[in-house]
């Protein structure tokens, strides 16, 4: 931070006496932090320290795993706890950057003989990355813009929901640490187009090693860097720096990127990192021709440049068209390919489909995840076309894919984020540039980030003054009138404060449940905890055989391999379609046929999770239906999802439902003795707070399956699959039972060759009934 | 390298060609390409893909104690879910703000009018304040 001072100072020297400009950017940047990471606390104040959601509790499972058995070990790991039958290669399939950050900071702590479980550090980790993202946000837009403006976008990006929704505290996953990674691997990129110098490529090779380490989201830095590129050439704006900067970092980039086991060979054999390769020959070539012109006439090289031109790009098509179909270059990845032709997903894979976060964004979302920055967004694009420059064209294609990303999957909000915050920060910071000149701050009674926003304003607005300000100052300025300009000002501010507020709140109630502890709210605003999830996995942990095979859906794969350390069938890392498909298929048929595959996948508990009586509404009814489309996915002979709709085509489980849903496993197993229990006196027994229905299949027996555990709200229902019955009984009396014994007593002894099947025996003293039937 | 060049035109004649670059094909103006920006920003924010995949109705209905149906343009208390013309309303909205902004930098270009100045800033500004509060009341209606 101090040297980002010292040199605006040096810009600046002649009106700052002092370094203050570089002690206000030092504390609304420490600001910054500390309110990004103590906004980002509310679920560790409420609940308690614990690891949040799904897939957190995979990255928690492993990182411990490596703190305690080393690096190599854990490189090396294979888990035979996940994918029952089939175990998982952990340690190649993975993205190690997250664990190895956390590690790093428990071995670096423990050094300084300070005892932090790996736990607290994993449930910080997020909370104070987003303070380094806010610091790289910071410089990346300094670079493109000005500092003034990189302070706004430093303040916004600590407190926007976009990304808060990612980076709570105990939200330990891979984004947390890859935003950072990603925008300042962007920071880095931009210093290197600017000053052309290897050093800094070199810098964007290392981040970006990084980021890949991280998280699968680097597919989007290696894409959008060769696009600026792409885009810079065709504007015409080659020059030797972008030369350097590129093949440096691609070069480089390259090799360090497979040094990450799970990416391996991936950045030379697959679709999506062809872009890159791509350009990375055409600037070559545009390098040559270049250099060719110098020593040659004008009339020659036009010639010349048209035969290399085409020739070069035929080659370059051909060769990956070719290297393509002879399936040396994988095509496109189905969840990359569903960015593009949206409905593909909902059509061919349902896995992906069915995640939530998955799902188109609506327009609600987007309001909601950044609020005023929305409208401000298109305006600093508006700046940065007006005033392009060859990092600015980086910014609009960023924004352009982003916010296209973003539309597709609501997920994805998480890379539009950053540019959001960058870009209105540049709109903000020439609004107020504009509007504040040279009054004092008006306003100083806001929120302490707003407050010095505002002082900062008076300082950066020298720096931007050199353009347009001074002209017009002089002249007409007047016209308008202080007061009018303070009066837009001041609404300003006020909109910028209703933000901070939206921002707060929505990070208490929205993004802040842990969503393994569950609290509700009573009439007198007293709070009830549901701790059902840990309750159950408690449970399985203790009272279950340690090999225990536990089925369940596998959202809540990772949970039950973390807290109840069992193993499980499948889980959130839905690389096995087919595996998921048969627990798929064995939830949506009727027991006896699923009591035969869970014989085959050797199951021994199967866990749901039922919601109807408090009203959850994440259960698995609500889930069941894409059980049933990927079950029939991959057999479509036995299941058909038309089969569980009412001929009207609803979904519905009350005594109108479908017979096939009334009677398959799921709903078993969620309603099983649930037609007993009467929650209210104005509801009949039976009735599903979740769907509001009462329940249609009432009294039934579980034949094959026994109940082993309910929690205390019924959220989590365990079953144990009992083990074969004895030969089935005979409920008619007309075999007798010693008989057949003997029967095969006496085969065994006499070992008789030519034994007919059903020829009447005549035995002494026995009545040969048997044969009537 | 000419005669490398000859040898396919040993056996061929060239046709005089007239290639010329066609006239539309030029460099887009910044400002063209800024139009497309936000016309497909108003389209993205709008939930459009969200139209595209899910192929919600233009606007709902619902049926009230009487029995007879209401239209309604907001699907209320959801926040993944939407009408078309709920999504382009909203994300009209989201663009007028971004207007807004845009004038209230126009009024600070030296050469204009006083009055034109201050009608500017008031349309700038009442844009902005616009917006941002029928977002505010928009979203109240869909959370629960």
């Amino acid at each position: 931070m101090v040297d980002t001072g010292v040199k605006t100072d040096i810009r600046s020297a002649m009106w700052k006496p002092g370094g203050w400009q570089s002690l206000l950017t030092f504390i609304i940047l420490a600001l910054a932090w500390i309110v990004g990471f103590s906004s980002r606390l509310f679920a560790v104040i409420r609940f308690e320290s614990i690891i949040h959601e799904f897939d957190p509790w995979f990255n928690y499972r492993s990182t411990h795993y490596m703190v305690v058995n080393g690096f190599y070990n854990f490189l090396n790991w294979f888990d035979d706890r996940a994918w029952y039958p089939l175990g998982r290669i952990v340690g190649g399939t993975v993205y190690p950057g997250l664990m190895l950050t956390s590690g790093t900071i428990h071995w670096f702590l423990s050094i300084l003989n300070i005892p932090v479980h790996i736990r607290d550090i994993c449930v910080f980790l997020a909370p104070i990355f987003s303070g380094l993202t806010a610091l790289s946000v910071f410089l990346f837009t300094r670079e493109i813009w000005n500092s003034g403006a990189g302070l706004f976008a430093a303040c916004f990006i600590a407190i926007v929901p976009g990304y808060i929704s990612r980076s709570v505290a105990g939200s330990y996953d891979n984004e947390g640490i890859a935003i950072f990674a990603l925008m300042f691997t962007y920071f880095l990129w931009i210093k290197s187009v600017k000053t052309g110098s290897l050093f800094w490529s070199m810098l964007t090779a290392a981040s970006y090693f990084y980021m890949v380490s991280a998280w699968g989201g680097y597919v989007f830095i290696i894409n959008l860097i060769p696009l600026h590129v792409f885009t810079l050439l065709i504007m015409g704006r080659y020059s030797r720096r972008i030369y350097i900067a590129y093949s440096t970092f691609y070069i480089v980039g390259l090799l360090m990127s497979m040094q990450v086991p799970f990416v391996g060979f991936n950045p030379i054999t697959t679709s999506e990192h062809m872009a890159s390769a791509g350009v990375f020959a055409l600037i070559n070539a545009y390098a040559i021709l270049k250099y060719v012109q110098s020593f040659l006439t004008k009339a020659e090289f036009r010639y010349f440049f048209f035969l290399a031109a085409t020739g070069a790009a035929g080659v370059i098509f051909l060769t990956v068209v070719g290297l393509t179909w002879a399936g040396i270059i994988h095509p496109w990845s189905g969840r990359f390919y569903s960015l593009w032709d949206t409905g593909y997903a909902k059509i061919h894979i349902p896995i992906i489909a069915s995640v939530s976060e998955h799902q188109p964004t609506t327009w609600v979302s987007f309001f909601f995840d950044l609020h005023i920055l929305i409208c401000a967004f298109p305006v600093g694009v508006w700046y940065c076309i007006k005033h392009v420059n060859d990092e600015r064209v980086f910014v609009v294609l960023y924004a352009i894919f982003a916010s296209y990303f973003a539309g597709v999957m609501v997920r994805l909000m998480l890379t539009l984020t950053p540019i959001v915050c960058v870009l209105a920060a540049i709109a903000f910071s020439k609004t107020f540039e504009a509007y504040l000149k040279d009054e004092t701050p008006k306003s100083s009674t806001k929120e302490s980030g707003d407050s010095l926003e505002n002082k900062n304003d008076k300082l950066y607005d020298k720096v931007g003054k050199t353009k347009k300000v001074k002209e017009e100052k002089p002249k007409d300025q007047e016209g308008v009138g202080m007061n009018i300009k303070s009066v837009i000002v001041i609404a300003l501010l006020m909109i910028l404060m209703l933000f901070a507020v939206h921002c707060t709140w929505v990070t208490s109630s929205a993004y802040s449940s842990p969503s393994i502890v569950l609290a509700s709210y009573n009439q007198d605003g007293s709070r009830t905890i549901l701790d059902d999830f840990r309750e159950a996995y408690y449970w399985l942990r203790q009272n279950t055989h340690e090999k225990a095979r536990v089925m369940s859906w596998w959202d809540y794969g990772y949970q039950i391999a973390g807290m109840g350390n069992r193993t499980t069938l499948v889980d959130n890392n839905t690389w096995n379609n087919s595996h998921i498909a048969l627990v798929g298929k064995a939830m949506s048929s009727n027991e006896t046929s699923a009591y035969k595959i869970m014989r085959m996948l050797d199951v021994d508990y199967v866990l749901v999770i039922f919601g109807g009586v408090i009203g959850y509404s994440g259960d698995d009814i609500n889930k069941f239906l894409w059980m049933v489309r990927i079950a029939e996915g991959e057999h479509p002979k036995e299941i058909r999802e038309s089969d569980y709709f009412t001929p009207q085509g609803e979904f519905r489980v009350d005594s109108a439902g479908s017979q096939t849903l009334l009677n398959c496993l799921m709903y078993k197993l969620s309603y099983f003795r649930f037609g007993e229990l009467q929650l209210d006196l104005r509801s009949p027994a039976g009735f599903d707070r979740t769907r509001g229905v009462e329940i249609g299949n009432k009294n039934f027996k579980l034949t094959h399956l026994e109940e082993a555990y309910t929690t205390e709200h019924w959220l989590v229902r365990i079953y144990r699959v009992l083990d074969l019955e004895n030969r089935i009984q005979l409920t008619s009396p007309n075999k007798p039972i010693p008989k057949s014994k003997r029967k095969s007593h006496r085969r065994t002894g006499k070992k008789k060759i030519g034994h007919i099947k059903n020829k009447p025996k005549v035995v002494k003293g026995k009545k040969s009934k048997s044969k009537v039937k | 390298m000419e005669s490398f060049y000859k040898v396919p035109f040993l056996v061929l004649e060239c046709p005089n060609l007239k290639l010329k670059r066609p006239t539309w094909l030029h460099m887009p103006s910044a400002m063209f390409i800024y139009a497309l920006v936000i016309g497909s920003y108003f389209l993205v924010t709008g939930g459009i893909i969200y139209d595209v995949i899910v192929e919600p109705p233009s606007i709902g209905s619902t049926t009230d104690e009487r029995g007879n149906s209401k239209p309604v343009a907001f699907m209320p208390y959801r926040v993944n879910g939407q009408y078309i013309m709920e999504g382009l309303a909203s994300s009209f909205l989201f663009t007028l703000g971004g207007l807004g902004f845009v004038i209230l930098d126009q009024t600070n270009k030296p050469s204009m009018p006083k009055l034109n100045r201050i009608l500017m800033l008031c349309v700038g500004f009442v844009a902005i304040l616009v917006s941002f509060f029928m977002c505010r009341v928009f979203m109240r209606m869909k959370l629960p």
